[in-house]
């Protein structure tokens, strides 16, 4: 899962206001009551029963408040050093477009979508993050399923003609990416065939994800160009429902681990609870949810930075699966310092598995 | 620790005295401080107003054709970072808006276009969506395609031009900052004054406590070790209130000043109070206060004797008359500085001795009504009081010179940016001539225009000027063609009759730079080479051009040879009864192109202005700072002064005097004392005056200001003094009546 959604808010909010300090003044809770004011009726809500449909699904969904593509890669350089890398393309819906009516004429400047980007590469404790920004609509920034590409200004993951393979592309100021992509499984389908609950209440958004992504290509730091391989984990959410009052912030996991099981778990904070989920993909790529009944997290150690402290160790339990993990972040600081902070990781696995992983983290800091 | 308890001993009888010292170590800190947070946030503020006037640079087609939606995306996706900027122009009163993609900015970071452009509310950014409506109900609009100074790689088809915001402030606004950490250093010796006249106060009174200690086998350097220690100490105490009191009143003024100011369309200039309190302002008041409270153990005895005595005084004239004739002559800035600080010296030594002696020859004269004892007796009480007052006395001196400095510089820098703006701006609107475009036939065609107002075309280039032994030099060529009434408000710092009639009949004028640089004046010859022609001229005029150092020479349009090619053309246009989007039209057509780019200048004109004048505000904040804080002192002053003089005064109602009349007579005696002052300020203040626009602006920059006075503004700065008078009056007063009370307890 990627909860994005108080990312999306914040910047459409802050940067229509023209005021980016907005941003770090809105909790959760504010965030809330502020898109609170949007009529969510008339955005389409994911449900239970609610269907995967490919390839529509790679593309974007105008009758939704917001989705995302996410990539996260945990690779290697030939003198195996290991290197995280993240790609993600957010959209964030103003008002809900049918599926019969045509997209605004760019002449007009619209402004019933924004879209965001994010890129960073957390290599040898250092961290490089770069963040961008478009108005939907206007043909710098979009998404299409066929052909499969994503793009926001020169960033953009793309199917490559003629191949099963996508092409990454990616560039800050003085880093960039350019990776291929080969999906080597399947589609996995989290929660009830994609319909992912998020609250006890029942509501959720439609998640999927590439699991098993082949990754080859090259990384440049500064004048330093790296040649790195591995392994990705690709995600594709959309929803309209946003966070409510009381939540604080989500914790998320993704993680590869050596026995071939891939496990993906999260868990929303609220003042005294908090909502977990999470899916285990064995190696057969079969899925099982995992309820909060099922499931433990719990911080382990924590990390003083300059934007604040956050767990870097934590425990994971399953005991149904006989599961005990500690994931732990590698020495460094690793905060997406965009319009909203967060938190993002690439983390190790020990413990009745060894293995490796993402983390994200919202809502700590100052 | 007999010493500790016999210094704790004095405080606990006169406990006054240590709340007086702390209170002007507090206040003084308070005032450094202010003036520290408040000189800083100037400087940024107008940092930053010239980041968001400064000249940017937009993206434009090769094939002349306007830019539009599909080159935004095409550029941005070749990862160049552009954003649109689309001006709708409406007939008054709405004016221009400004149609902006806050997501589009992102890419610039922190170096926006138009800065932090604060509420989209349309005044004057709105959401571009907003603006793109206003241009479909038929305004007049044009998309720029804004990107960041420096190297920017372009696709294909794409080239670059300037893209001003509005006009650089340049040196306008060095000068200022420059004049400003001058009056800093003033504040600085002001505060320093006041905290010494308070301290040396209380160790006059300390003194037989000392002479008793000494008496007792405590040697006079064990003495000053522990009267060190206590100032280090009460020192150390007091700076930190001082410290947060300075960084809270700072903040209130800045933060009015914030609100109050609109700024520059809309852009956020002002810098905002500092985050955490400016420890080296603490650091600065510690090492001042230490300095100037045991600066006498530093000097040898007979220095101190020396200051007071006749040869004293004649060494105070002759620093006097060499630190003016040294401002006078000085070649450089660091002189200037130097015979200032000479001239303050000498005024501050020799003030307080003049009144005492101007008071004393008053109450001798026996004339008139100085013959009437009481008169005779007050002059007398103020000549005492002139000398035993001195410092604080010298110090509200140089506090009210300062202020009248700065209340002249400011209004005078007001002034004088309005005529740079109407010099510049001088026309409602402004039409750049596009490059390659033939500027003649628009200005047939303008020529040609029923009811058009008044206009001119502007001509930029380069020409060499002759100079000594048939050398040139090369100056900045300015050419106007017809010279029209929009040249009216210009200010020529000296002319012959009708000059600009002069100019066109082939004169030629300079700009005070380069007039200064070449010491020429209007009458002198000149041979100018424009392009292969020599042209040699008599100058008509020379005209003041703020803000920049290039030198400067004016012609008129017809004097440029065939040859001449003009490295920039415009043309400065009041519409008159015509609309300035038909013309607009009209010159897209005689220009064959399919946009004209026409600026407004009255936006231009208003954001400058709003730009100076929050810097204006806070240099008036500091001026009125030290005021207020000379005043302080004074009050203190003279009330601990009046509390050693009570028997003195209760003398006259024993031998007679109502206590009306008494009081009558010591509300004259301290208006008197105040309005002297004020007085003696005048002389030091008008002349500090002409050293910041006369002085120091022609060495730093080579042109002057004008030297203005105001002198109801002296009037105003009376009535502060009067009262100030009145209240140590009052002060006076209650301690009469007080110490009369507990003579009648006593008995």
């Amino acid at each position: 899962m990627r909860m994005r959604f108080g990312v999306i808010v914040l910047f459409v909010a802050a940067a229509l206001a023209g005021c980016s300090d907005s941003s770090t003044q809105g909790g959760f809770a504010g965030l809330a009551q502020q898109v609170g004011e949007v009529d969510e009726r008339t955005f389409l809500q994911p449900q239970p029963g609610d269907r995967l449909v490919f390839p529509r699904d790679w593309g974007p969904h105008p009758q939704h408040r917001i989705e995302w593509w996410y990539l996260t890669a945990n690779l290697e350089t030939p003198d195996g050093k290991l290197l995280g890398l993240q790609w993600t393309q957010f959209r964030q819906a103003l008002q809900p477009r049918p599926l019969d009516r045509e997209p605004p004429d760019p002449e007009t400047w619209p402004l019933e979508a924004a879209w965001m980007a994010h890129g960073a590469v957390s290599f040898e404790g250092e961290h490089w993050f770069t963040e961008k920004l478009a108005r939907g609509d206007m043909g710098h920034a979009g998404a299409t399923a066929e052909p499969f590409r994503v793009w926001l200004d020169d960033w953009r993951l793309q199917a490559v003609p003629g191949s099963d393979e996508w092409r990454l592309q990616v560039a800050g100021e003085d880093w960039r990416y350019d990776l291929r992509l080969a999906n080597t499984g399947g589609i996995v389908a989290h929660g009830d065939e994609g319909f992912s609950a998020k609250s006890a209440s029942g509501e959720g958004s439609m998640y999927f994800s590439l699991v098993d992504l082949k990754i080859e290509g090259t990384v440049t730091l500064g004048d330093k160009t790296l040649e790195v391989s591995g392994t990705g984990w690709f995600d594709r959410e959309w929803s309209s429902q946003f966070l409510k009052a009381g939540q604080q912030g989500w914790d998320w996991f993704a993680l590869h681990l050596e026995t071939g099981d891939k496990l993906m778990a999260f868990q929303l904070r609220e003042d005294d609870s908090a909502f977990l989920s999470g899916s285990w993909i064995n190696p057969q790529r079969d899925v099982e949810s995992v309820t909060g009944d099922e499931l433990t997290l719990t911080p382990a150690r924590w990390r003083e930075t300059q934007d604040g402290r956050v767990p870097e160790e934590w425990r994971l339990k399953i005991p149904a699966q006989d599961v005990d993990l500690t994931i732990k972040a590698p020495p460094g600081d690793y905060w997406n310092s965009g319009l909203y902070p967060y938190w993002e990781s690439p983390v190790s696995v020990t413990g009745s598995h060894e293995g490796v992983g993402y983390m994200e983290l919202t809502g700590y800091g100052p | 620790m007999m010493l500790v308890r016999a210094f704790i001993s004095h405080y606990r009888r006169h406990p006054l005295q240590l709340a007086a010292l702390a209170l002007m170590i507090v206040l003084a800190t308070m005032l450094w401080t202010g003036v520290t947070v408040l000189t800083d946030q100037a400087r940024t503020s107008l940092f930053q107003s010239e980041q968001a006037v400064a000249t940017r640079v937009h993206v434009v087609r090769t094939d002349a054709q306007p830019v539009g939606v599909d080159d935004f995306a095409q550029l941005r996706m070749a990862g160049v970072c552009v954003a649109p900027w689309l001006e709708i122009q409406r007939p008054p009163p709405e004016g221009r808006v400004i149609g902006i993609d806050p997501l589009a900015m992102g890419c610039f970071g922190e170096a926006a276009p138009g800065g932090n452009a604060g509420e989209l509310d349309g005044a004057p950014f709105l959401d571009i969506s907003e603006a793109a409506k206003l241009a479909d109900d038929g305004y007049d609009s044009r998309l720029y395609l804004l990107t960041a100074n420096g190297s920017v790689v372009l696709p294909e088809g794409y080239a670059l031009r300037d893209f001003s915001l509005g006009p650089s402030t340049g040196e306008l606004a060095d000068s200022f900052l420059l004049n400003l950490d001058a009056l800093s250093l003033l504040v600085l010796l002001i505060t320093g004054l006041l905290v010494r006249s308070v301290h040396r106060l209380g160790i006059a009174q300390r003194q037989q406590s000392f002479d008793l200690l000494y008496r007792f086998g405590v040697p006079r350097e064990r003495v000053r070790q522990f009267l060190a220690l206590e100032l280090v100490v009460l020192t150390g105490i007091c700076v930190l209130p001082g410290l947060w009191l300075g960084a809270q009143l700072a903040g209130m003024l800045g933060g009015g000043f914030g609100q109050a100011l609109d700024s520059l369309f809309d852009v956020t200039v002002y810098a905002g109070s500092a985050e955490s309190l400016p420890w080296q302002a603490a650091g600065v008041m510690v090492v001042l206060v230490l300095a100037v409270c045991l600066v006498d153990w530093l000097l040898p005895r007979r220095w101190q004797t020396a200051a007071v005595s006749a040869r004293g005084r004649l060494l105070a004239v002759a620093v006097l008359l060499f630190g003016l004739v040294g401002v006078a002559l000085a070649p450089g800035l660091g002189w200037v500085f130097v015979g200032t600080a000479l001239v303050f010296a000498g005024t501050g030594w020799l003030t307080p001795g003049l009144l005492a002696l101007l008071a004393r020859w008053l109450s001798d004269r026996t004339d008139g009504k100085a013959s009437d004892p009481l008169t005779r007796w007050r002059r007398r009480e103020l000549a005492v009081m002139f000398s035993h007052l001195a410092l604080p006395v010298v110090a509200l001196q140089f506090a009210m010179a300062t202020v009248l400095a700065v209340q002249a510089l400011v209004t005078t820098f007001e002034q004088t940016f309005d005529e740079w703006l109407a010099q510049r701006l001088e026309a409602e609107f402004y039409v750049e001539v596009p490059r390659g475009a033939d500027a003649g036939l628009a200005a047939e065609h303008l020529q040609s225009l029923a009811g058009i107002g008044a206009w001119h075309r502007v001509i930029r280039g380069e020409a060499r000027m002759t100079v000594d032994k048939g050398e040139s030099v090369p100056v900045d060529l300015f050419a106007l063609t017809p010279v029209s009434d929009l040249v009216a408000g210009w200010t020529l710092l000296a002319s012959i009759d009708q000059p600009w009639r002069g100019l066109e009949q082939g004169g030629v004028m300079l700009n005070e730079q380069l007039a200064r640089r070449r010491q020429l004046d209007v009458g002198d010859n000149l041979t100018v080479t424009i392009a292969d022609s020599v042209i040699s001229a008599d100058i008509v005029a020379i005209y003041a051009d703020y803000g920049r150092p290039a030198g400067e020479i004016l012609v008129a349009g017809g004097a440029l040879p065939e040859s001449f090619r003009a490295r920039f053309e415009s043309f400065s246009v009041n519409p008159g009864d015509l609309d300035m989007a038909d013309i607009r039209e009209q010159l897209a057509d005689v220009w064959s192109v399919p946009e004209v780019t026409v600026r407004d200048n009255a936006s231009i004109r208003a954001l400058a202005s709003q730009v100076f004048g929050q810097t204006f505000l806070l240099t008036r904040a500091i001026s009125l700072l030290t005021l207020v804080l000379a005043a302080i002192a004074l009050l203190i002053m003279g009330w601990v002064f009046f509390t050693t003089r009570v028997w003195y005064f209760r003398l006259l109602g024993i031998w007679g005097l109502p206590a009306r009349a008494i009081q009558r007579q010591l509300r004259r005696l301290s208006v008197t004392l105040t309005l002297a002052v004020t007085m003696a300020a005048l002389p030091l203040g008008i002349w500090l005056t002409w050293v910041l626009v006369s002085r120091i602006n022609p060495l730093a920059f080579g042109w002057s200001l004008p030297m203005d006075l105001y002198p109801l503004f002296w009037i105003e700065l009376g009535l502060v003094a009067a009262v100030t008078g009145l209240v140590v009056a009052h002060l006076m007063r209650r301690q009469l009546v007080q110490r009369a009370g507990e003579a009648q307890g006593e008995t």
